[in-house]
């Protein structure tokens, strides 16, 4: 099982540049990456990285016996537009992080392709990392909860942010997660036409 | 996740407004709970009172308290998980009433409905429904 998984980690776009960027013996200078000449009679030859012969992970013997082997997978499996999302939106101490009452519009592949709704939770699992939107649609709530890293999620864009400041933008929300929303409809309503107002 | 006397609304035209369950059909599993798409037997609790037109037609769809009848479950407040690993949740149970041949008795929908519909066959619903989550 953990040779699968290594071999699904090493056929990942971003991990032969960076085994390439390790072994590249050019100066500083230069500024794309020439490899080690293999070629006889031309001093900078560049090969494709494709070319390199594969280096296991440095620590492949720890990860074969099972130390590291959940760090490894959670850096290995998203996709890349999925870890992007993971390291900033969705991560738990970063800056820029959604923080629950922010209003998102998401897109996907499947039916409903557009849903748009206030966040009110987000469930931090690595891979597994799901959020909740919530919407009234047609006098009915409606939550919906998407997987992050999922191949069918085409996009995330935030239409409000919740923020911490106070004033105009609002208290902050003293909750991670907001499921008193489904008991008070005026604030529902009051989200949900702000949100029919900007999607118009 | 509908069972014995889980009650629903009904969001269709025929004149019931709600209805409790009563049995689950063709449902294999032991525990006979109705979800999205399921087609289950109803007891009308409260319904529109029927109009003298139609009480003096014979053809005309008469629902009062107290029918039995089918309905195809479209919403749930328990969430249905979609293959991709989405979930859904509404904040109510909603059904819409069939005859035994699985003809839907009224004409109009009003409301969103789930699209687990389509996957388990009731296209015809989902195509008549205004809203389709």
């Amino acid at each position: 099982m953990a040779t699968a998984l290594l071999n699904r980690s090493l056929r990942r776009p971003g991990f032969l540049p960076s085994i390439a960027r390790t072994l590249s013996t050019a100066s500083a200078s230069t500024s794309s990456a020439t490899l080690p000449s293999t070629v006889p009679f031309v001093q900078n030859a560049i090969i494709s990285p494709s070319a390199v012969v594969l280096q296991p992970p440095p620590r492949m013997d720890r990860i074969l016996k099972g130390k590291g082997l959940m760090a490894h997978i959670n850096q290995t499996l998203p996709s890349p537009q999925a870890k992007s999302l993971l390291d900033t939106l969705f991560n738990r101490s970063h800056p820029d992080r959604l923080l629950p009452g922010s209003v998102l519009s998401v897109t996907t592949q499947h039916a409903p392709t557009n849903f748009s709704g206030v966040l009110i939770g987000v469930r931090y699992k690595g891979p597994d990392t799901s959020f909740t939107l919530r919407n009234i649609i047609q006098r009915t709530g409606v939550e919906m909860t998407f997987m992050v890293c999922s191949p069918a999620l085409k996009d995330i864009k935030v239409v409000h942010r919740a923020g911490g400041g106070g004033g105009r933008q609002g208290r902050r929300i003293r909750r991670a997660k907001l499921f008193y929303l489904r008991d008070q409809p005026a604030k529902m309503t009051a989200i949900s036409t702000s949100i029919k107002r900007t999607q118009r | 996740m509908l069972g014995l006397k889980a009650t629903m609304t009904i969001i269709d035209n025929s004149g019931a407004l709600l209805a409790e369950c009563v049995n689950v059909l063709k449902r294999k599993t032991g525990h006979g709970l109705a979800t999205v798409g399921d087609e289950i037997v109803v007891v009308v609790q409260k319904a529109r009172p029927v109009s003298a037109v139609a009480s003096q037609s014979a053809t005309a769809l008469k629902i009062r308290r107290g029918d039995v009848r089918r309905a195809v479950v479209v919403r749930t407040k328990k969430e249905v998980i979609r293959p991709d690993g989405r979930k859904i949740r509404f904040d109510d149970n909603a059904a819409v009433l069939i005859n035994t041949k699985k003809e839907l008795l009224a004409t109009r929908i009003n409301g969103v409905v789930s699209a687990d519909l389509r996957m388990k066959g009731w296209g015809k619903i989902a195509s008549i429904a205004p809203k389709v989550m």
